[in-house]
């Protein structure tokens, strides 16, 4: 366990390096800099912005300087805001994201699983084709359409909740359903193939055969066993999740990283762009690894071993 | 009874052939003879959604490339004056195909405001430059899956290519090939995406293309490389390579016709996904350039409008659900109908 | 997981479900009715509170609102009093002596004092600063060798005199100095904060000192929203009504819609088709930017037909006849901008010989108009002159909705010329810039924007050695207008006005640029909404005298 451990954290290392790596070269091909107005800049104004920005060093320099940085926690100066580093930007911003992304997944998770689980229960019935078809538009509506659906419908014509903002609870709710669509749909699809397998396997037969209520089959031995492959498929969602956040959160308003890092894009801020991607990934190795670890401790055929896979 | 076997008595008339017609064959196959190819056929066909989402994406298909020969409306054809107008169809009164539009609280014909002679409708309107939404509907369908389909291509060539290099190959090269892969997977597919396009600046066709590719043939390549390492120890294959058959022809010859039923289901789900992104990066800005246009910036210019001009947002974004609709369930019906141990 | 805790996890999921219905449905109204707090939107992120390094128009408004430089820019652009109190211009324009009002206060309760104003403009022409506007001191003594890191920061033309007196010594006589102080770059900066913060200084809204009519707070550097409350200790507090504005930042134009319909705005951004479903509306209001959207051509680009055709008159004026400006702004953009009567923008400045529009008195017939036959024709013989068949260029512009509109019109526009053939190039804004100052286009679509309203903040541009003429405009009649304008008659208001009126008729016969339209912003602003004061250019709005009804 040890051994694995180590080495999965050393290829968690080796895998954020290789992403700075790739990043720093791709921006550095961009052109682009921290100048406002270029052309009304003297040569020495330039120098001493650029100077400021550690842009004044050859290219391999600003490379080491850079990685060495990461290890320090340093990203680097936003090009976007004077005088504003990466790293507290992102700190920043990190408080929203990761709200809304966890009550997306929580959200998501439960009602796919009660989807998913009715779906594999009703198995061929119009609730089952229900389930399925909910669940298929949770992947087929992309999530800019389904926020500014909710925005409209149920923000702005109903008037249920706040149309855009970050003051509160309440604002959380229409972003957290436009981004709970697509874990939503990604869980029942998984819930209801998983089940429908284990349904049709001899201990629920046994299980049946013992007497016990449908609702005791299901809630302690089709469930449950469903439950524990699910675990792999939080990096996943994860992953979409801040796909779906650069979006939702545009849309709603809400200071996050997802509506930082479109922005960045927009106006080439570079060492923004270049911190989200390195943040954006270490996030999701992080998480693979625990829901590797947390898979490897609740599922008792699954040893983790330090050989290979 | 007290039976005495020397008392049986066989007769030379007891032994006759059965008549082949009157008694049933154990050994007959009943079933008409089915290749692997008409067998999936057979269950999908069986399958009635699949079978519906199969006919959709052929309509879909045939409205994006050859829906021009019948609809001749240039999708680039500007004219400012008809601009923002909606759907009009003649003959059709019911609000929302009769060219009427609700302005600041009033009911107002947006055609006769906009000074256009009787002659002129839109079937699904116009957009922001007087465009006809419908060609331009038609039109982005087909670059969207142009997009799609020739990313899917790269991606079955690189991921199916890496899969069975890295399953048959084993040993050193298998782990280095999977560390690849691993890192690759343990990066936002999007941020990649994102890093791509901006890089190439041009945006277009080719970066988003090539940032497609770049980033969804891991999944491909893991699942390929997981059957071959099934497969190659499999008899038929050691008898090919006892037999002294080269490599590359193993690969082609026996090994990728067994990974095809995995490789077609994991392309009906890579179209979608490649749909998807397109519109998103679209969406975002960095996607495909004007005049040229995608189901996602046909979207993107649609939401602008969404509370006057409905019809801009949801006409494009309806096809597109379904096309991902279609493509997503006849997925789950392949997925069905390749599986022998499925039911059906 | 063990089931049991699955369970919980259900259980409480469900619950919180429930909450989240039972939340959404108590409302909460933001606007009473005669309540000083309004809440306004805004297009981009604050970048910084640095008044040193303010460059876009979100800083200006907040920095104008919380800070005062020597005077405040008032309605049409007119100054009225700031922190100085009198000013004395002697040596022939080129000595201004301000005496500064004792009672003007920082939040952090020290004396505005004139060695702040020092200390300030001293901070910005710094090298070590990296302001990104020091070039707007030009013309102040010695600003530029310090600029340039030729002389020591101490020798800048300014002086405190005591506490209350300030002379500043120029160069040359600027004729708009007096408008450059209500600028946010010239306000005065309270040393102490700025040594106390450091490099921290001006990126929250509590690493910041204020002297204006509002204090900043709620800003954490990076956020949306931000707000300015009243300062007590403000000079002219008494005429200050309002208590709090609030501004958020909302990037997507229908979510500013949609929260202006439920009341949660005051003051939204329109954009596009949203123009024209609400040009009746009794909120709707136009906000005209001296901002001008033109057209260059590469007399120097790498295609050497390309260059000799946009060296010929008849080429150049052809392809700006066949646009329709009138269509492109009423039916394409439709977004509340206007045509451009030339290169600069109406609205700007004012006769001060005869009050006329700086766009009318240099209207040159025909310039802007809309002519295809003509345009065909001149383009045919154009094409003759220069001895070639037919022409491939390319357009480039930024790829933002508003420029591809843009591009996209005026593609088919040129196209129905004949034997022309556009591509359009739509790239991000700063390698638009980029690739426009190294000559690296055919035709590019550009924008500039005054920095104060004077007609020269656009003219200079087209002086044969600025770094901006991208098509490298070359007329000596037009440079001699600029120099007299900024030289001779520098002192002179009606002759500057001339030469400045000539420099644009003379870039306009020569179509040395094709002018398209006027940016101007189409808002929804509450009616009840008064006093906000908005100028085309320089700082944009000031809601000293703003309040509600």
């Amino acid at each position: 366990m040890r051994k694995y451990l180590l080495k999965r954290i050393f290829y968690l290392f080796l895998t954020l390096f290789i992403v700075a790596t790739v990043t720093f070269f791709l921006m550095k091909l961009m052109p682009g800099t921290p100048l406002q107005n270029e052309a009304k800049l003297t040569a020495s104004e330039k120098a001493s912005i650029l100077a400021q920005y550690g842009l004044d060093k050859p290219v391999w320099l600003q490379y080491f300087i850079y990685i060495g940085g990461i290890f320090k926690g340093s990203l680097g100066l936003s090009f976007q805001f004077s005088d504003q580093a990466v790293s507290y930007l992102i700190g920043s911003r990190m408080g929203p994201s990761m709200q809304l992304g966890g009550q997306a997944l929580l959200v998501g998770v439960v009602l796919g699983i009660i989807l998913g689980a009715i779906g594999a229960i009703r198995k061929d019935t119009w609730a089952d084709r229900l389930a399925t078809i909910l669940s298929i538009l949770g992947i087929a509506v992309p999530s800019f359409v389904l926020a500014i659906l909710l925005q409209y419908y149920l923000g702005l014509k109903v008037q249920l909740f706040p149309v855009a903002g970050w003051s509160g609870f309440t604002y959380t709710i229409l972003p957290t359903l436009a981004l709970a669509a697509s874990p939503l749909a990604e869980t029942a699809r998984f819930i209801r193939t998983d089940m429908v397998d284990v349904l049709s396997s001899d201990y629920i037969e046994l299980a049946k055969a013992k007497g016990l209520s449908k609702f005791g089959i299901v809630y302690h031995h089709a469930l449950r066993n469903s439950l524990i492959p699910m675990v792999t498929l939080i990096g996943p969602l994860a992953a979409a999740l801040m796909t779906g956040s650069m979006v939702v959160e545009n849309i709603f308003s809400v200071p996050g990283i997802g509506e930082q890092f479109v922005k960045s894009i927009l106006v080439n801020d570079y060492p923004t762009i270049m911190g989200v991607t390195i943040f954006y990934s270490a996030l999701l190795c992080l998480l693979l690894l625990l829901t590797d670890i947390v898979y490897g401790i609740i599922d008792p055929r699954i040893r983790l071993s330090g050989n290979g896979d | 009874m007290a039976d005495n076997p020397n008392s049986i008595e066989i007769k030379p008339g007891d032994f006759a052939p059965l008549d082949k017609q009157a008694g049933p064959d154990n050994e007959k196959i009943a079933a008409p003879s089915l290749t692997f190819g008409q067998d999936v056929w057979r269950r999908l066909k069986g399958n009635k959604t699949a079978f519906t989402s199969f006919i959709v994406l052929i309509l879909l298909f045939l409205m994006a490339f050859g829906g021009q020969a019948l609809y001749h409306h240039d999708p680039n054809a500007q004219s400012p004056k008809y601009a923002n107008l909606p759907p009009k169809i003649p003959g059709v009164n019911i609000h929302g195909l009769n060219g009427h539009i609700k302005q600041s609280g009033t009911d107002v014909d947006a055609y006769k405001q906009a000074g256009a002679k009787s002659s002129v409708h839109y079937i699904l309107g116009t957009d922001y430059l007087g465009r006809d939404l419908l060609a331009r509907i038609m039109y982005g369908t087909r670059v969207s899956l142009e997009i799609a389909l020739i990313a899917t291509f790269i991606d079955l060539t690189i991921g199916v290519g890496f899969g069975i290099l890295s399953g048959w190959k084993g040993g050193r090269v298998d782990l280095f090939m999977q560390r690849i892969i691993e890192i690759l997977s343990s990066v936002p597919s999007l941020v990649v995406m994102v890093l791509m396009a901006t890089a190439f600046q041009k945006t277009g066709m080719a970066s988003i293309i090539a940032a497609l590719a770049l980033i969804n043939w891991t999944t491909m390549a893991r699942l390929t490389r997981a059957q071959t390492l099934q497969l190659k120890n499999q008899d038929f294959i050691l008898a090919a390579r006892t037999l002294g058959e080269s490599a590359p022809k193993i690969a082609w010859k026996h090994l990728l016709p067994n990974l095809s039923s995995v490789i077609i289901i994991q392309t009906m789900f890579t179209i979608p996904n490649a749909i998807f992104f397109e519109a998103f990066l679209s969406y975002i800005g960095i996607g495909i350039s004007s005049p040229q246009a995608s189901l996602g910036t046909l979207i993107s210019d649609g939401q602008k409008n969404f509370q006057f001009l409905p019809y801009q947002m949801w006409y494009p974004a309806i096809v597109l659900i379904i096309l991902m609709l279609a493509f997503n369930l006849l997925g789950d019906g392949m997925r069905d109908a390749f599986d022998p141990k499925s039911k059906r | 997981m063990n089931l049991k805790t699955a369970a919980k996890v259900t259980v409480v999921a469900g619950a919180s479900l429930l909450f989240l219905a039972a939340c959404g449905s108590n409302k909460s109204g933001s606007t009473g009715s005669t309540k000083q707090v309004a809440t306004i939107a805004q297009k981009s992120e604050l970048p910084t509170m640095d008044i040193s390094k303010s460059t876009d128009v979100t800083s200006s408004t907040a920095l104008n609102n919380t800070n005062e430089g020597l005077y405040r820019i008032g309605k049409d652009s007119a100054i009225t009093p700031g922190i100085a109190k009198a000013t004395k211009i002697t040596n022939g324009g080129k000595t201004y002596t301000f005496t500064l009002r004792k009672n003007a206060k920082w939040s952090n309760g020290d004396k505005v004092t004139a060695h702040d104003f020092v200390y300030g403009w001293q901070r910005t022409v710094n090298p070590k600063t990296a302001s990104q506007y020091a070039y707007l001191y030009s013309g102040i003594k010695n600003a530029d060798a310090i600029v340039n890191g030729k002389k020591a920061v101490s020798t800048l033309g300014i002086k405190a005199e005591g506490n209350y007196k300030l002379v500043v010594t120029l160069d040359h006589p600027i004729s708009y100095f007096k408008k450059l102080m209500g600028f946010v770059n010239f306000f005065p900066q309270n040393e102490k904060t700025v040594k106390k913060y450091g490099s921290k200084y001006g990126t929250t809204s509590t690493a910041m000192v204020y002297n204006g009519p509002y204090k900043m707070s709620g800003w954490t550097g990076t956020n949306l929203t931000w707000k300015l409350t009243k300062n007590k200790d403000y000079w002219d507090a008494k005429n200050v009504k309002m208590q709090t504005i609030n501004f958020q930042v909302v990037k997507d134009n229908s979510t500013g819609l949609n929260l202006f319909n439920s009341n949660k705005l005051d003051d939204a951004i329109l954009s596009g088709t949203q123009v024209k479903s609400y040009k009746t509306n009794k909120n709707f209001v136009l906000r005209k930017v001296a901002s001008t959207f033109y057209v260059e051509y590469n007399r120097k680009a790498s295609n050497s037909t390309v260059a000799k055709a946009f060296k010929n008159a008849k080429i150049r004026e052809a392809m700006s006849l066949a646009i329709n400006r009138k269509q492109f702004v009423n039916d394409v953009l439709a977004d509340g901008s206007t045509v451009s009567k030339g290169y600069v923008s109406s609205d700007l400045a004012k006769s001060p010989i005869n009050g006329k529009d700086f766009a009318d008195d240099a209207y040159v017939k025909n310039s802007v108009t809309y002519d295809m036959t003509k345009a065909k024709k001149l383009y045919k013989e154009g094409l003759k002159e220069i001895g070639a068949k037919s022409l491939n260029i390319k357009l480039l512009s930024d790829d933002t909705d508003g420029a591809k509109k843009t591009t996209e019109y005026i593609q088919g526009q040129w196209q129905k010329l004949g034997n022309l053939k556009v591509t359009n190039q739509n790239v991000p804004f700063k390698t638009r810039l980029q690739r426009s100052q190294n000559g690296n286009f055919d035709t590019v679509i550009s924008a500039w924007s005054a920095d104060f309203t004077d007609p020269i903040s656009f003219l200079s541009l087209f002086t044969s050695d600025n770094s901006y003429n991208n098509g490298r405009y070359n007329s000596s009649t037009f440079d001699n207008y600029i120099k007299a304008a900024e030289g001779k008659d520098a002192n002179d208001t009606k002759a500057r006005w001339t030469d400045m009126v000539n420099a644009e008729k003379t870039l306009m016969k020569d179509t040395g640029v094709a002018p398209i339209y006027q940016q101007t912003e189409a808002h929804l602003v509450r009616t009840n909404l008064k006093g906000i004061i908005y100028n085309t250019a320089g700082v944009q709005y000031n809601y000293k005298y703003m309040y509600v009804k």
